[in-house]
């Protein structure tokens, strides 16, 4: 089942191909500031809020170690679980920085999964359109309006 | 530095025919050591290939063949072929006139090298 949504159209191609492509069961882009753009394999508007405000803190404090230990934030984490694995990256683009996670299992490999997700940005900045606005830090007093709105989009209640 | 593979990949990139070679994880498809020529994406080759050499010895396993000793995918452009050594896999890439059955007996010969330096772990 290849069951993407999304917020913007422009994301639907390249989330399509790279969950097909990398055999991902889960997989979920958003904005640093836990704002989410669009997802596969959730079936809970509920899992995706929290998966990602998880996403978004694991990230920054990766940043922040990689900061501390190299001088540079870690762009990138994989954890290996019992069944499943996890893949979180910082997805660069001209619009600005997301962040992506891909859950995936053993059908799958970390090799297959950093390959397509490299072809996944390309393919995300290909797509990009020109006239977009940049990515704006989300505001506090509108962050759950705005996350109520792409999760609604995402669910089927906009 | 020099790794425990390398002298093994030396051996098998000096084969003639043969344009590169790499020790690769099969579980994450990660490049452990590698010999390739400017230009190659051993990154590309290894995660692809460990992907299929994997689904190869499960297929095989499903079928009730057995374990997968020697893997050989051929396409107008050249060869892959691939060995299995417990958690390790050794993968040759070869133009499409190597002599193949000299590359598969130096993979297999290799293979009790990559077994011995920790291939069965």
């Amino acid at each position: 089942m290849n069951n993407v949504t999304v917020v913007e159209s422009w994301i639907e191609a390249p989330l399509k191909q790279f969950v097909l492509d990398a055999d991902a069961e889960l997989a979920l882009l958003l904005h640093p500031s836990g704002q989410v753009l669009a997802q596969h394999g959730f079936a809970r508007a509920v899992d995706v809020m929290s998966a990602c405000a998880l996403a978004a803190g694991i990230h920054a404090s990766a940043g922040e170690l990689g900061k501390l230990l190299d001088g540079r934030p870690f762009r990138g984490l994989h954890h290996v679980g019992r069944a499943r694995q996890i893949f979180l990256a910082e997805a660069l683009w001209p619009r600005g920085s997301y962040i992506f996670l891909t859950v995936f299992g053993p059908e799958s490999s970390l090799g297959i999964v950093r390959l397509y997700f490299d072809e996944l940005v390309a393919a995300l900045v290909a797509a990009a359109p020109l006239e977009a606005t940049p990515a704006t830090p989300a505001l506090a007093e509108h962050f759950e309006r705005d996350l109520n709105r792409n999760l609604a989009v995402l669910f089927g209640r906009a | 530095m020099a790794t425990p593979f390398a002298s093994m990949l030396d051996g098998l990139t000096r084969q003639r025919g043969v344009t590169a070679a790499l020790v690769v994880s099969e579980r994450d498809g990660i490049v452990v050591d590698s010999n390739l020529q400017i230009g190659q994406d051993g990154d590309r080759v290894a995660a692809l290939a460990a992907s299929l050499y994997r689904k190869a010895r499960l297929s095989a396993r499903a079928a009730g063949m057995g374990a997968v000793s020697f893997m050989q995918l051929e396409a107008p452009g050249g060869r892959i072929c691939a060995v299995g050594g417990g958690a390790l896999v050794l993968i040759v890439v070869a133009e499409s006139a190597v002599n193949v059955g000299l590359v598969r007996v130096e993979l297999l010969k290799a293979i009790e090298g990559l077994s011995a330096a920790g291939g069965d772990a």
